[in-house]
């Protein structure tokens, strides 16, 4: 890792400071990335203070690092420059809800755990369940754009956005969309920022729609002989039932880690009108034993999964093909599940190495697919993370947001 | 003239030729007669094409691309022509592409609630081909039975079912496109979630501005095994205003919450015979579905609000024939408007659903204040307004002031904190109206968008965004320098 604006650091530590609201300094101990630390910290109280943080840094060519709840840092390739920290937590408030129009406005800094408390109070919940817990900032949670379980049974974070502020490296802050649950007026930039790893701004304020929290909720399970049967009845039970929330096929570790049975298993969680639920799990105990499991089961995995102190991959594939993938990842001694609507089979590797992601990419990828590494030990992820996709339109959309790489620089990879 | 390879040429001879040669020569039209019925889309503006073609394949269009590029002509993408904000006026000639020919749906992997088409399919001609799985492809435009799925795309289209389904976008997994450079590239991809960035989003609703759709991979859903419409009869807009939100607040979301005022009743039902009662002053068709019992359950919450927000009668049907005749005066209100008035202006604006009472007392009373009759016939679940103006376009002044109202409902929607198209697109026509939702720096940021993507001339120009080279401001004054008399808005 280099730090970019060398020897100037120190001068220009006191420049940033003497330029934010006295008290936003911060340790930059707490900042570390991958073993680096940064030059400087702050935790900017308002967002003058963090456009004026993230214009100076571009004008004297720092690399800054937005972030949040710090959980999911090891996504994308090792920072290429790292001068920076800032971070988003003194922006918290919730900007407006209104909970008749199912819309809520709030600073990207809020914890997701403390806006879903606020919209509880109104029965309403944001269906977000991302990795690892409810501790994700919101900002961080659209910058990865991480699915949960409930992704392809619930519209995810990239669905759910209405509209954006960003702050521009230029210091300007822009927006787009609104507060209205349906609008088509511009393009829509707050799709563009879902899921960017801050590559086109630092997201300051964000509007969902939300949705009523379901009167009630039921988690299912059902044993299987294997992953393949596993595979079949959850594909099964998918057709089946139209209150599913989540529905997942566990291999035997996954089980375990659950505190389920260390067996394949189908896991199921119904959401909605009671009676309905009901209904749907009589429908389903026709098809297979399903009985009723602990909703906690569901928290286990989530936290595997956004533990970024394992090798953690997720790959994506037609439902149908999620079985050879799962099967492999069993055979290799990892711990996997499938998420079978968005066909996506996550990957907890047992042996952290280049080759074993590689083959397990290509076997993805032969299947229609891709491969994305969640998090992996810094050295890993420079050999395997993924690209942004389109190289040519990303870069020329980044040399007009972010010309300077101000922000995550080499997130995406050498010329991001 | 001879063409020179390393400039733009203008001979509209070799031009043609060219593309005759890359798409076949009954594939490109330009005698003037052949070019008059590509120069309005269902909107007010009208403007030729240079040059029509039909292509076949990707790689026909971006030889088209290509030849624009070198002749350095603008290109219009177009499907059935049916958009609502002149989209697919080619208001600068050009070449406009027609992607009708490209018709075909390649797959239905149902067992993955997955199709793969070409953009010239028409919505409705998809859903049928999905019955026979027990599937649908959500977005549901009230145009469905001639509307493309590369038009639903370029305008993130909805439609009644929108309330639960979300718009276009979010039933879009993967796309081909052809970039103003005339490069084939794919965005997204068959499953959600892909690593990179998401142009897939960004480019959906991007009203054939930034590239042209090929080929489009769709997100499909399940039927559900219970479906139940109820159609609840109240005496005032306000008091069924009051239903939708009060449905919301029980904590129920309909699939579709569709309000026909008493205006649009009149005209409708001696045309269709819906059995909605003429002295109505609003109907509402709500549509609930999921697992039988869940149905029952949310249907009663959905008559009790309905009940307590002063309907007087709340009908039901549950059966698909019963259904779909609730339904047929919702779908076919804007051809009955049609056939009741010389001529309407359809407008789309979006607020706050909480703010729905409020705005449609002011968009009643605006109509009254300029003299015109007005029905409303919209998505009432998502705040989603469709005021039809009604006017005589022979009446001299009519135009203009039908304009002028428009923009006034415009200017309401959005100091109700909403915005000025909830589905239809900006276009040409609300080009203007862009500056009272965004800052300018807002509006930079979105003309970075464009010229990432290709000189912001080349595809579709003068839409979208204010300002541009040699656009007209798309003010109503400007608008009305297009209209010819007796135009059918
Ligand atoms: C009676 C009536 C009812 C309607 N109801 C609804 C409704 O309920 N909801 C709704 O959202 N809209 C509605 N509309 C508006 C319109 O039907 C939609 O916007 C529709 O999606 C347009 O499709 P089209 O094929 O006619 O596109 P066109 O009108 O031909 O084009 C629309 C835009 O898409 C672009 N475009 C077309 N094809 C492509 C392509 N392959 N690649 C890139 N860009 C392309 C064009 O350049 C243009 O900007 C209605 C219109 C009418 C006339």
């Amino acid at each position: 890792m280099t730090a970019s604006a060398s020897a100037d650091l120190g001068a220009l530590r006191d420049v940033l400071k003497a330029a934010v609201a006295p008290g936003s300094e911060r340790d930059v101990e707490r900042y570390d990335i991958d073993g680096a630390t940064p030059g400087a910290a702050f935790e900017p109280g308002n967002r003058e203070d963090l456009a004026t943080l993230v214009r100076l840094a571009d004008e004297h060519g720092l690399a800054v690092v937005p972030q949040g709840a710090r959980t999911s840092l090891a996504l994308g390739r090792p920072l290429a420059g790292y001068d920076l920290a800032v971070d988003l937590g003194g922006l918290r408030q919730t900007v407006e809800y209104v909970p008749d129009d199912l819309t809520v406005t709030v600073e990207a800094g809020r914890r997701l755990g403390a806006l879903q408390a606020e919209l509880r109070e109104h029965g309403q919940y944001l269906p977000i369940d991302v990795p690892p817990n409810d501790d994700v900032t919101i900002g961080g949670l659209l910058a990865t754009a991480r699915p949960g379980f409930w992704r392809g049974h619930l519209p995810a974070a990239r669905d759910l956005i209405l509209g954006i502020e960003v702050c521009l490296p230029t210091g300007g802050t822009v927006r787009s969309g609104g507060r209205v649950v349906k609008n088509v007026t511009g393009y829509d930039l707050h799709r563009l920022h879902t899921g960017a790893l801050g590559a086109f701004g630092v997201i300051v304020e964000a509007t969902f729609k939300v949705a009523p929290y379901p009167e009630a909720s039921r988690t299912l399970v059902a044993k299987a002989p294997n992953l393949e049967a596993a595979t079949a009845l959850a594909l099964r039970t998918w057709d089946a039932s139209p209150v599913l929330r989540a529905l997942t096929v566990l291999t035997s570790s996954a089980a375990r880690l659950a505190g389920l049975e260390a067996a394949p298993q189908v896991l199921v969680e119904l959401a909605g009108a009671k009676r309905a639920i009901d209904r749907s799990a009589t429908d389903l105990a026709s098809i297979a034993p399903f009985v009723d499991a602990p909703a906690g089961a569901w928290g286990a995995l989530r936290r595997a999964q956004g533990d970024s102190e394992r090798t953690v991959v997720r790959a994506g594939v037609a439902p149908t093909a999620t079985r050879t993938l799962l099967e492999r990842i069993d055979q290799a001694g990892g711990t996997g599940w499938t998420n079978i609507a968005p066909g996506a089979v996550v990957a907890i590797l047992p042996e952290p190495t280049a080759e074993a992601i590689e083959s397990l990419r290509s076997e993805a990828e032969r299947l229609g697919g891709f491969l994305q590494v969640e998090s992996a030990p810094a050295e890993l992820r420079r050999q395997v993370a993924p690209s942004p996709g389109d190289t040519v339109l990303v870069e020329a959309l980044r040399d007009r947001f972010d010309a300077k790489r101000t922000i995550n620089r080499g997130r995406w990879g050498a010329v991001l | 003239m001879p063409t020179n390879d390393t400039g733009p040429t203008n001979d509209p001879g070799s031009l043609i030729r060219e593309l005759q040669e890359a798409l076949g020569a009954s594939n490109v039209l330009h005698e003037p007669e052949d070019l008059v019925v590509y120069e309005y889309d269902a909107t007010i503006e009208r403007s030729l094409p240079d040059v029509v073609v039909f292509p076949a394949t990707a790689e026909d269009v971006a030889a088209a691309v290509r030849l624009a590029v070198k002749y350095d002509l603008p290109v219009v993408p177009r499907g059935s022509g049916t958009g609502l904000s002149g989209g697919a006026v080619p208001i600068k000639g050009g070449i406009l592409i027609v992607m009708t020919r490209m018709n075909r749906i390649l797959e239905i992997d149902a067992d993955n609630r997955v199709a793969v088409v070409q953009p010239g399919v028409i919505n409705l001609h998809l859903q049928n081909a999905l019955a026979e799985y027990g599937l649908l492809y959500a977005p549901d435009p009230s145009s469905q039975r001639v509307c493309t799925i590369g038009g639903n795309i370029a305008n993130n289209s909805g439609g009644p079912h929108t309330l639960a389904h979300g718009s276009t976008v979010n039933h879009i997994l993967g796309l081909e496109v052809v970039l103003p450079d005339g490069r084939i590239v794919r965005l997204g991809g068959r499953v959600p979630d892909a690593p990179g960035v998401d142009l897939r989003g960004l480019f959906v609703g991007s009203e054939g501005t930034l590239g042209i759709v090929t080929e489009a991979t769709l997100r499909l859903v399940r039927q559900a095994p219970a479906t139940r419409t109820l159609l609840a009869i109240f005496d005032s807009v306000a008091a069924a205003s009051e239903a939708v939100s009060t449905v919301i607040r029980r904590g129920v979301i309909p699939v579709a919450m569709e309000m026909l005022d008493q205006e649009i009743i009149r005209i409708v039902e001696p045309r269709i015979h819906a059995g909605y009662p003429l002295d109505a002053g609003a109907v509402l068709l709500i549509e609930v579905e999921g697992v039988p019992d869940g149905v029952a359950a949310d249907s009663a919450v959905v008559e009790q609000a309905c009940r307590d927000t002063g309907a007087r009668e709340v009908r039901s049907a549950d059966e698909a024939e019963e259904r779909e005749r609730l339904w047929e005066g919702r779908k076919a209100a804007i051809g009955a408007i049609g056939g009741a008035a010389p001529a309407f202006y359809l407008l789309d604006g979006v607020v706050p659903r909480t703010k729905l009472p409020e705005v449609m007392t002011q968009v009643l009373e605006l109509c009254r204040e300029y003299g015109f009759a007005c029905g409303n016939v919209f998505h009432a679940g998502d705040g989603n307004l469709h005021p039809n103006i009604m006017f005589d376009p022979t009446i001299p002044g009519a135009t203009e002031r039908v304009l002028e109202l428009g923009g006034a409902i415009m200017r309401a929607c959005v100091d109700a904190g909403g915005s000025v198209t909830g589905e239809h697109g900006i276009g040409l026509e609300k080009r203007s109206y862009m500056e009272w939702v965004f800052s300018e720096a807002d509006l930079d940021a979105q003309r970075s968008v464009r010229e990432a993507f290709g000189p912001a001339d080349r595809f579709n120009p003068c839409k979208v965004l204010p300002g541009g080279h040699g656009c007209a401001s798309g003010h109503a004054s400007e608008v009305m320098q297009h209209l010819g008399a007796g135009s059918y808005v």
